[in-house]
């Protein structure tokens, strides 16, 4: 099987993904060191870093430019990984707090 | 008669001709092996930095050690992986029109970035070091500090040493014709998962932990 067609346009949409990038490395910089409170500086980071995950994955990785059933598949199933990967942070918080049965 | 029942008949004009079932996704089957990989390898980094955030949250003496200079060398290392995933899309882009020379060109680009990048990587660990920064123990709070540290950057850098591997390999076998654009673009996906993942280790680990 060979490659899917090369997509059309030129190198400028990978030169605009690059520019906003690097904004949202700058725009991160300037929130840490601009000192929200805790949970709204990890908040806005996170949202930042997935910002700049989701232009990385559909433009350096061409997932855009994939088959329709793979975007969606390679999306679901990244979702439901990274969903149930997180059942760890309740028990995080019962440490935090330290209910007697985490002792 | 469609593409694939032209494939899942299997025969024609009296000759034996092999069965294949079309890729799953229309995608070659190297490829959707190496996204399969990178979805599991994505479990490897998201336990990894969830174990780290269940630590930084369930300890209230959780260090902030790091100075400016870190974060500016942290910020090199964010500009140097960001501009090689540029290179390494332009690589792929080329490979794919069969451009082997400037394919080759910006894979070598992107393999020079990628070895200044584990230069800085390793300075910032012997400068951790030389403050005292083991796996168990630290001068400012919980001994966790250490070995969560170590554990996050180790697994990113050791993914950027394999990759930096396969880019040796690949692009040199590229450019004499042993491999094929679909090779040079699975080290393309790795590169570019690599630096998706250093896009989530950066705020988590440092900017998180900037000393006030």
């Amino acid at each position: 099987m060979t490659n899917a067609p090369e997509e059309q346009g030129g190198t400028g949409k990978y030169y605009v993904v690059y520019v906003c990038m690097l904004l949202i490395s700058a725009i991160e910089l300037f929130v840490a060191y601009h000192r929200p409170r805790g949970g709204q500086l990890l908040g806005t980071l996170l949202i930042l870093a997935f910002i700049g995950a989701i232009l990385g994955v559909l433009y350096f990785m061409r997932l855009a430019s994939e088959n329709r059933n793979a975007v969606i598949g390679f999306a679901v199933f990244t979702l439901f990984v990274l969903a149930t990967i997180n059942y760890g942070w309740t028990d995080s918080f019962r440490l935090l707090l330290g209910v007697p049965y985490a002792k | 008669m469609s593409h694939s029942e032209a494939v899942l008949e299997g025969s024609g004009h009296g000759h034996h001709v092999p069965v294949f079932e079309p890729s799953p996704f229309a995608v070659p089957a190297k490829k959707l092996a190496m996204w399969l990989f990178i979805i599991s390898d994505i479990m490897t980094f998201a336990g990894c930095l969830i174990a780290y955030g269940f630590l930084r949250n369930a300890q209230p003496d959780w260090p902030r050690p790091y100075q400016s200079g870190t974060i500016i060398s942290v910020t090199i290392m964010t500009l140097i992986m960001i501009t090689s995933s540029l290179t390494m899309v332009l690589a792929v882009r080329a490979a794919r029109a069969e451009r082997r020379h400037e394919a080759f060109r910006f894979t070598m680009i992107t393999l020079v970035m990628g070895l200044v990048f584990v230069a800085l990587h390793l300075r910032e660990w012997f400068s951790m070091i030389g403050q005292g920064v083991t796996f168990y123990k630290n001068p400012w709070g919980t001994g966790l500090f250490g070995g969560a540290y170590y554990s996050v950057t180790g697994i990113e850098l050791l993914h950027v040493m394999a990759a930096l591997i396969a880019f040796v390999i690949v692009g040199m076998g590229y450019k004499r014709g042993r491999y094929t654009s679909v090779d040079l673009e699975n080290c393309g996906l790795f590169w570019q998962f690599i630096n998706i993942v250093w896009m989530f280790v950066v705020p988590l680990v440092y900017l998180m932990n900037v000393a006030g």
